[in-house]
């Protein structure tokens, strides 16, 4: 099936959508900060009604997951699915109409959310004319990457391929079923749904997102360019099919264990817990193809700032992956539900997986867009220290803080039985210390990629020494 | 089981990744078995063998919380005599507790004026002590009797209905 022309890829469409990774992770993690502080000391909205804490944290989730990690995303997928296939993408023109949409959205999410325009659900925020532009954007991106398929080189559709369809497809079905809603005005709407039905259908949506968003494409990431940075092979193809069934198969029926002892019917809440703790071996799977496929590479990994960012971000994953299970088993959901501790096993998801997995990528990517080393190759480790040691300041807080709370909240005076702490301020005051802790936390991991984007601004404006790829060839066996 | 690495000879159809095809991990899949078994034997002894519900659950709990901390006389409120050591006592509460809606000198704000001649959930003492004890969820105020306890309702019940009958 081979031809003799050279393929010609499109680069420039990788580029761009690399730029905005950079771009909105700044963004988006700047105005988490700016969060942090409002936590531990709220005169920084200063007064305000455009940055209070209500308005700025639906902007800074919208702007880490859709725009930081999903622009890390689709870099990858048009960087990857080009050469897996051998092809370049069908339509150039979709590629640039999905990435021109996909940023304008954005951008309109940083104007509505802080005018208050919102659906008042969680992950889904933004109204309903930008949940139209979402679906249309997304329908053209996926007639071109299955256009792409079917135009395809290469017979073989390589697991990372898989992961990026299991994304492609469920995506729009959340997105679409979630905002099903009767338009009022032209900025407010009500969903279809009332109640109970509503909330279950939000989480169906919401822990779907973490799974079909924030998992399965960066798992196609992780399996692209975890084995091209250690040039080694994947551990285990059959182990990268069964946890991807399992993976898919599960997760959808995760989403009730955010609504443990609500009104939701006690089987359903049942369903959503022991669905979650039946993913930790499909997530885990994941993990120990990504750490196992570094075997022999170790060395490596001491040397190649690249390859610690994906040990790091793999193992968080893994981590994430226990820790939710766990948190969704009923009693220790009683403890830890409505507090800090949700926060930070979010974080340790978003910065440890999707943040990692997305520098380790950029970082290898830069010198073979572009063509040169990076400007600055001493910050790349440094970049990597900032983060880890951010992300494990912010998660230590955050468990500090969760298990704080959640036990000052159900604390009861043994001789009154009444409860111990009756001002929910003392509880609040009682975190002051974690939070400004989180705070600190944070704002190492934003020094971080202010130094990538840096980095990279420099590299691409062209002070680095030349680069050239390294031969293609895998070393096979031991 | 042993890893035996060997290559799938995929390599030039995967952009040069090539992949082992090892076995899944003995312990990997014992896990995966584990976590699947224990979901079917905790839903069955759920909602099967205990028949219990979050409903049950919640019923009981309180049932053994009143064993333990009920039990404490019925107060006829109607006899209650309104001491200044009672009124005295509820000044704090009050002010600790319910000046954020009601204001420091009682005329309301977010909540309802209470030295006005109007009484929503009525003006004697005993009504007083029920509106406090059970709240107004609806509107927004909390259940104050499990947070602050029957003795500490009746104390700044007390001060509320003074406070009250001094303006009127």
């Amino acid at each position: 099936m081979s031809s003799n022309q050279p393929v010609v890829y499109d680069d420039a469409i990788v580029k761009k959508f690399l730029g905005a990774t950079l771009l909105w992770g700044v963004v988006g993690m700047l105005v988490g900060v700016i969060l942090a502080l409002q936590l531990a000391w709220w005169p920084a909205n200063g007064d305000i009604p455009y940055i209070t804490f209500g308005r700025l944290r639906p902007l800074h989730t919208n702007a880490v997951i859709f725009a930081f990690a999903g622009n890390a995303v689709f870099t990858a997928i048009y960087w990857s699915m080009q050469r897996l296939l051998k092809v370049r993408m069908w339509s150039d023109g979709l590629s640039n109409f999905h990435f021109w949409g996909w940023q304008a959205i954005i951008v309109s999410a940083a104007v509505t959310l802080p005018l208050g325009l919102t659906q008042a659900k969680e992950y889904a925020e933004l109204i309903w004319p930008i949940d139209i532009a979402i679906a249309v954007v997304w329908v053209a991106f996926a007639i071109n990457f299955f256009g792409t398929i079917h135009i395809r080189k290469i017979k073989h559709l390589y697991v990372a391929i898989w992961f990026y369809m299991s994304f492609v497809l469920t995506v729009p079905i959340l997105h679409i079923v979630n905002n099903l809603s009767v338009p009022a005005t032209l900025t407010r709407s009500y969903p279809i749904y009332t109640g109970m039905t509503d909330a279950l259908v939000q989480w169906w949506y919401g822990h779907n997102a973490v799974a079909f968003f924030l998992t399965t494409p960066f798992l196609g990431l992780m399996y692209y360019f975890l084995p091209k940075a250690a040039e080694r092979p994947v551990y285990s193809y059959r182990l990268s099919i069964i946890h991807f069934w399992a993976l898919v198969c599960l997760y959808i029926w995760a989403g009730p264990h955010h609504l443990l002892y609500s009104a939701l019917p006690d089987w359903a809440q049942t369903a959503g817990m022991v669905f979650s703790v039946m993913l930790i071996a499909p997530s885990w799977g994941g993990m120990l193809n990504g750490l196992l496929t570094l075997r022999g590479a170790w060395d490596r990994v001491r040397q190649d700032p690249i390859l610690k960012f994906y040990v790091v971000g793999v193992s968080f994953y893994g981590m994430s992956t226990f820790e939710g299970p766990m948190m969704s088993i009923r009693a220790v959901n009683g403890l830890a539900h409505y507090t800090n501790w949700v926060v930070g096993h979010v974080h340790s998801g978003a910065l440890g997986w999707n943040g990692m997995m997305t520098f380790g990528m950029i970082y290898w990517l830069v010198p073979r867009l572009w063509g040169r080393k990076m400007a600055k190759e001493s910050w790349v480790g440094l970049h990597f220290w900032l983060a880890t040691v951010g992300i494990i300041f912010y998660i230590i807080a955050m468990w500090a803080a969760g298990v704080t709370e959640g036990l000052m909240l159900r604390a009861i005076d043994p001789d009154s039985g009444l409860l111990l702490y009756t001002n929910f301020l003392d509880v609040v005051h009682t975190l002051d210390p974690f939070y400004w802790m989180r705070f600190g936390g944070g704002l190492m991991f934003l020094t971080g990629i202010l130094m990538m984007f840096v980095n990279v601004f420099l590299t691409v404006r062209g002070s680095g020494e030349p680069f050239s790829a390294p031969a293609a060839a895998v070393p096979a066996a031991k | 089981m042993a890893d035996e690495n060997i290559i799938m000879g995929h390599a030039e159809d995967n952009d040069g990744i090539e992949e082992y095809d090892n076995s899944l991990p003995d312990w990997w899949l014992a896990l995966f078995f584990a976590c699947i078994i224990w979901g079917g034997i905790y839903a069955v002894m759920y909602h099967g063998y205990q028949q219990t519900s979050q409903e049950k659950l919640y019923l009981a709990e309180v049932a053994a919380a009143e064993e333990q901390w009920g039990g404490a006389a019925e107060v006829d409120l109607a006899a209650v005599e309104i001491t200044p050591e009672l009124i005295a006592a509820g000044e704090p509460i009050f002010t600790q507790n319910c000046v954020a809606c009601h204001a420091a000198d009682l005329t309301g704000g977010v909540g309802p004026n209470l030295v006005d001649e109007e009484w929503i959930h009525g003006g004697e003492y005993a009504d007083i002590v029920k509106t406090v004890t059970d709240g107004v969820p609806a509107k927004g105020m909390l259940t104050w009797g499990p947070i602050l306890g029957d003795e500490k309702v009746r104390q700044v019940s007390a001060y509320v209905y003074s406070k009250s009958h001094q303006a009127n």
